[in-house]
């Protein structure tokens, strides 16, 4: 198996008929770092969720890192992500009354797993957060608070990565730290990494660009550049309109 | 911004649901003991009248303290929950009196509704009272119930009074300085004063009262509730106390056990907590070293009224404290929503949550339980070597188990239920919400 995620022609309908996901298929191979665009309303953040197993899709299949994601209840895809992915959110969700330490090693201790302080320590330093290990996040300014994110994403070694709007909320120069930060993560340890974005400079640091439009596969884009991405993107209405 | 209030309590009604429930049951307690003063005033001395103002009095004066402090609290707690929609507001250009007319405004209005809904239910309460003191023959079976003026003011009054300096005091802290520290130096002081107040009560009733049969009771009683507001008032040192001396014990189940010692501390559902021990627990305690020590011996004509009183107080009381505490607990823990969404997008099973929930409750009760019996000894210990000769009551733990059973139901029953309606669903909406 060489694909991080795979998605099997998936559909998501909501109560009340709105269909946000109508037969996706795709792949995001192993170590690689993939942008998912579209315009708002698109389904690309109904993908993340089902691809991620934070949300169950009414039909289709997801395989992350090989393993078939089956569960049906609550408990059961919490401990299957628990192993495997790692989330990056626009809003951090990093618990406020917790120090920036005791967020990153969270999912760890709720896995029931010691949490190797040396580890930790060395992954905050490599962040630039060793010395605000201590703080609350309060403290934080958002550019270290999403890196504290991006350090609990990693610190269960999930194969798999999903980025929800990472830079969403960011000024321009820690968006362009975040985005390295996450580029490392796919180039310096080997994970896959999935990110949905609506901006064409976040997406230009990814390998690639799927881009998604009224729930479906609205082509990709390789090695993409802010430029080639931002027209594409702009160009996805035509499209549309010009088959339906 | 008067019309803003009043759109949104029509908008969210659910929202003020806590608020209403307390002041319409203090309002109809109120305006119960207060219609027996408005009986009372056609009524002589020979058929009853003592007893009638006697019962208003005591029993009003209790139901003002519990009232007050209820309404002052659900009112405070569910102000914080907006402040979100405070934030928008002032984003959108509210001024921080606009926000506090507005907060007022619909404290107000609650209160108003509140008060006349509470009108026909503190009507019939009223007449089962009289129809207490009929049944002990305190009063004459020919003395009707009344409901008038007395009844009607005290219940709107009081309401309305205490709906408008809890608004105005909650809604300077919301509009004031946002994130400003509630100030614990004031906080301690009232509760020192509560406290000192307690103790003197207590000291004269071991001094002063001993020997003086019954009437020990009037300082021992208020001694106890004293006690139990002062240290109510110290909910948050205690708690803190508590979790200190139980960690390694809270420790022993893992992450759930860490994030409840580690999450934000739930003193204010303490509060609730130890005052109905504290008063329920010393009043009954009171009233059994009574019932022994007036065994076989010819008691002034009051005695019964003030038995039966006190039972109708402690029941009052414990159906009062307990919706109290039951709308703090669903207030808190609904407001916290987000934080267990953010912990489920962390890892944690809803299991895991609920179980940090059910630790965080198990402080909070042991707090409130042991809380509430050092506040009901400020009663038990005086009363006992005043009436009994005696400081250590000669009674059985079983009525104190009863109590703290109570208190552990009323607790875990709230937290977990609505612990476990803020988990379901998804997590990823629940963050956004």
């Amino acid at each position: 198996m060489t694909d991080g995620v795979s998605l099997d022609s998936l559909y998501k309908t909501y109560d009340g008929g709105v269909t946000a996901l109508d037969g996706v298929t795709a792949a995001f191979p192993a170590g690689s770092f993939t942008a998912v665009m579209g315009p708002s309303g698109s389904g690309k953040s109904t993908l993340l969720q089902c691809a991620a197993g934070l949300d169950r899709p009414t039909g289709g299949r997801v395989f992350i890192d090989g393993a078939e994601l089956t569960a049906t209840d609550d408990t059961a895809m919490t401990k299957f992500r628990r192993t495997r992915v790692g989330f990056v959110f626009q809003d951090y969700n990093l618990l406020p009354s917790l120090t920036v330490e005791q967020n990153v090693v969270l999912p760890l201790r709720l896995a029931g797993r010691r949490a190797d302080r040396h580890r930790v320590r060395e992954v905050l330093d490599r962040l630039g957060l060793g010395d605000r290990a201590q703080d609350l996040p309060e403290r934080l300014s958002g550019g270290q608070r999403q890196r504290v994110a991006v350090a609990r994403a990693l610190v269960t070694e999930p194969a798999v990565i999903f980025a929800d709007e990472p830079t969403g909320a960011l000024d321009l120069r820690s968006a362009r730290e975040v985005l390295t930060l996450l580029r490392t993560v796919v180039s310096g340890h080997g994970r896959t990494v999935v990110m949905v974005t609506h901006d064409p400079v976040a997406a230009a640091y990814a390998d690639s660009v799927l881009f998604l439009a009224d729930g479906r596969l609205a082509g990709s884009l390789q090695a993409p550049t802010a430029d080639a991405a931002a027209e594409r993107l702009a160009h996805l209405g035509d499209r549309v309109g010009a088959e339906a | 911004m008067i019309a803003v209030a009043l759109r949104n309590l029509r908008h969210r009604p659910g929202g003020f649901v806590a608020t209403f429930l307390s002041a319409f049951l203090g309002a109809a307690l109120l305006m119960a003991f207060a219609s027996l003063l408005d009986t009372a005033s056609g009524v002589d001395a020979a058929a009853g009248h003592e007893s009638l103002t006697t019962t208003a009095t005591v029993g009003g004066g209790w139901c003002l303290i519990i009232v007050a402090f209820a309404v002052t609290s659900t009112l405070t707690l569910a102000i914080r929950q907006r402040d979100q929609q405070i934030a928008l507001l002032r984003s959108v250009g509210a001024t921080g009196p606009q926000l506090r007319r507005m907060i007022v405004g619909e404290a107000v209005a609650v209160a108003l509704v509140a008060s006349a809904a509470a009108v026909p239910v503190g009507l019939v309460l009223g007449r089962v009272l009289v129809g207490l003191l009929h049944d002990t023959g305190q009063v004459a079976t020919s003395v009707g119930a009344a409901f008038g003026p007395i009844a009607l003011g005290a219940g709107f009054g009081v309401t309305l009074l205490g709906s408008l300096v809890a608004g105005v005091a909650a809604a300077r802290r919301a509009a004031g300085h946002g994130r400003r520290k509630q100030r614990p130096r004031l906080r301690r002081l009232g509760a020192a004063l509560f406290l000192l107040t307690g103790a003197n009560c207590a000291v004269l009733t071991a001094t002063l009262m001993y020997g003086k049969g019954i009437d020990a009771m009037q300082t021992a009683g208020q001694a106890g509730i004293w006690a139990s507001i002062g240290l109510a008032l110290l909910a948050p040192e205690l708690l803190r106390l508590v979790t200190a001396v139980l960690s390694p014990l809270v420790r022993l189940f893992g992450a759930p056990g860490e994030l409840a010692l580690q999450g934000p501390r739930l003193s204010s559902a303490v509060m609730p907590v130890l005052l109905f021990t504290g008063i329920a627990t010393g009043t009954v305690y009171m009233q059994g070293i009574e019932d022994r020590a007036a065994a076989g011996t010819t008691q002034p004509g009051y005695a019964q009224d003030i038995q039966t009183l006190n039972y109708v107080v402690v029941g009052l009381i414990t159906v009062f404290v307990a919706i109290m505490l039951v709308n703090t607990l669903i207030a808190a823990t609904a407001h916290r929503r987000r934080e267990f969404a953010q912990q489920r997008l962390a890892g944690a099973t809803r299991g895991q949550v609920t179980a940090m929930v059910a630790l965080e409750g198990l402080l909070i009760t042991v707090t409130g339980v042991l809380g509430g019996l050092v506040a009901a000894l400020f009663t038990v210990l005086p009363f006992g070597s005043a009436r009994a000769g005696r400081v250590w009551p000669d009674a059985s733990p079983a009525a104190f188990g009863i109590v703290a059973a109570i208190a552990v139901m009323l607790t875990a029953t709230a937290l977990l239920r609505t612990a476990r309606r803020s988990v379901r669903g998804p997590a990823t909406a629940a963050v956004r919400s």
